[in-house]
């Protein structure tokens, strides 16, 4: 009994929340439906039936793929395809390279650790897009400009990915790698076959924060990389809405085909991340 | 998405080997250890030295240095005097100071409020939050060009308003407004991704801890203040700093809706430096709004850090 009465208020509670919840994801997702049914239908359509607000709006006369095929054969599957490959490489390095840093700053004794640790942290408060100005000028004498290495770098080196893994390898009890230093376990066996394994959310979280800087960068592959062949997508559909005479229903074909990779990431991700830390063996 | 998981048996550096005599005194030993460690932590922290010194300390150091350089290349303070005394600069600094007191404090009291809500046992609990994180993964220039549709006078939302018998919004083009609607859009992009981060907080905070006082009769307001608010203090500390700095350096939506305007009421400092950069080539006083921002940012994180109990 006295096992059941929780449950049952919780079920309930929970069914309540489903109030507060629901309404909050139709407004996260009405406008990106917007924008996809207004893909599907022909670009002069889009803005007829806006106001006032009939079925219209959001049910097209016609449904047809055109907008997509036309999108596809242009040059925008080309810059789809050096956004996923930009991406998935700027996630991986930047994972190897913060994680090693992270551990370093939250295990490893050393002095002169805590104001690394600052520096690191500063470095990440200076804005990116204010810096970009003078870090082109010297990627363009490097010889980086046009190069996808040169649209990857500067994700790579990511302060906020660094204070999220040192956050979390803080909270993983010390014992723990006491225990593994007795046992004979170097600094790096116990980086790999400890932290590593324990912090797949906080990695996760992490490579979020990295996906997320690079998917979105736009300033960047503006200045460093305009030419078409290495062009990546949202660049691409910039250069969509400032052509004249625009076709939003194009515009609005690329914008889907370019928020379905993060979907599938995320629909992946999200899960791991707020998984939660049973095995993380004990408790602070 | 590439995790590291599954940990093999790779190089191990820095383990301690078949070495030292018995008679090797411990002092040197434990100075020998000492180096060692000094020597590993160099190998980790190497890569993301240099990626921080090439790529973002070198060029602070040149905006730093253009911004105490005028126009013949003399060392001077000229490009501080101007801004000072710049209405512009003013009344952005202002605008940039009054949208981060209201969309902070909305942002994350939503997405802490949201994280609570989606961590109870709610049915369907994965898709929910999977629909309100997908904002996020919209790149800011499809967002903008979607919401400068919906808040066009003649747009779906002020259709949606009329249907409800609510007058018209001006939404961005009038100055009383177009803050506010700046605020909405950012907020639709970043709620639900820090509310991500604080839902793997509350996942982290062991279950017992509620069991237990749910049997003391603890209410839902009592669990949240003494259980959970306590619980996630790191992820909490995490955002709020993340957040604010994210706040300060909004940039995309502003330039792609409004330029600043109308009458600078959107002018956030981003955009008056990128303004002062590209528009009118203006890179000393450009450099040295930069160094203001960056130093308001780190001021408000010092603040932030010491506000929160406890040390890191």
């Amino acid at each position: 009994m006295a096992d059941t009465i929780p449950r049952y208020h919780e079920r309930r509670t929970g069914r309540r929340t489903l109030l507060i919840v629901i309404p909050v994801a139709v407004l996260a997702v009405a406008p990106l439906l917007w924008a996809i049914i207004s893909s599907l239908r022909p670009g002069d359509e889009i803005f007829r039936y806006l106001s006032p607000v009939s079925i219209r709006t959001v049910v097209p006369t016609t449904v047809s793929l055109d907008n997509y095929r036309a999108v596809l054969e242009s040059s925008f599957t080309l810059a789809l395809l050096n956004s996923v490959i930009v991406t998935a490489v700027s996630v991986a390095l930047g994972l190897a390279v913060s994680s090693l840093a992270a551990f370093a700053l939250a295990m490893i004794p050393f002095p002169g650790r805590t104001v690394l640790f600052s520096v690191m942290v500063v470095s990440f408060l200076v804005p990116f897009e204010a810096i970009a100005i003078p870090l082109a000028t010297t990627f363009r004498q490097a010889g980086l400009q046009n190069t996808l290495v040169g649209l990857i770098l500067p994700a790579v080196g990511n302060g906020l990915a660094i204070f999220l893994l040192r956050q979390f390898f803080l909270g993983i009890p010390i014992s723990l790698s006491e225990a593994a230093r007795m046992d004979g376990l170097g600094w790096f066996g116990i980086y790999r076959r400890i932290y590593l394994p324990l912090s797949r959310p906080s990695m996760i979280g992490a490579g979020l924060i990295l996906f997320v800087f690079q998917w979105q960068s736009f300033l960047w592959p503006l200045l460093i990389a305009p030419a078409p062949g290495v062009r990546v997508a949202p660049v691409a559909i910039a250069d969509f809405a400032q052509e004249s005479g625009v076709d939003y229903g194009q515009m609005f074909a690329a914008a889907t085909l370019t928020a379905l990779v993060p979907l599938v990431v995320l629909l992946f991700a999200q899960r791991q991340f707020t998984s939660s830390l049973a095995s993380t063996g004990e408790k602070e | 998405m590439v995790t590291q998981a599954n940990p093999r048996p790779g190089p191990i550096t820095g383990r301690s080997g078949p070495s030292g005599s018995p008679s090797a005194s411990r002092g040197r030993a434990r100075s020998r250890a000492r180096l060692r460690a000094v020597a590993t932590a160099a190998l980790f922290l190497l890569p993301a030295l240099v990626g921080l010194v090439f790529l973002r300390l070198v060029p602070s150091f040149d905006a730093v240095v253009s911004s105490f350089t005028n126009r013949l290349g003399e060392l001077s303070t000229a490009n501080f005097t101007f801004l000072f005394t710049d209405p512009q600069f003013l009344g952005s600094l202002k605008t940039t100071l009054l949208f981060s007191l209201v969309i902070n404090p909305l942002q994350i009291a939503l997405a802490l409020f949201l994280a609570v809500a989606l961590t109870r046992r709610v049915p369907l609990v994965g898709i929910w939050r999977t629909l309100i994180l997908l904002p996020i993964a919209v790149p800011q220039t499809v967002s903008a060009i979607v919401w400068g549709v919906l808040f066009r006078p003649d747009g779906p939302l002020n259709g949606l308003l009329g249907a409800l018998g609510i007058p018209s919004v001006p939404w961005l083009v009038s100055p009383t407004t177009a803050l506010m609607s700046i605020i909405i859009l950012c907020s639709w992009v970043g709620v639900g991704y820090w509310m991500t981060f604080l839902v793997a907080g509350i996942h982290e905070i062991p279950r017992s801890l509620y069991e237990a006082s749910d049997l003391d009769g603890a209410t839902g307001w009592k669990q949240f203040l003494h259980i959970t608010l306590p619980g996630i203090r790191r992820p909490l500390l995490f955002v709020l700093v993340a957040d604010t700095v994210a706040n300060f350096l909004v940039f995309a939506p502003v330039r792609i809706l409004t330029q600043g305007g109308p009458e600078g009421s959107t002018n956030l400092i981003m955009n008056f430096i990128f303004e002062r950069a590209y528009t009118l080539s203006d890179t000393g006083s450009s450099a040295a709004a930069t160094v203001v921002l960056v130093g308001i940012v780190i001021a408000v994180v010092t603040v932030q850090f010491r506000m929160l109990p406890g040390k890191d």
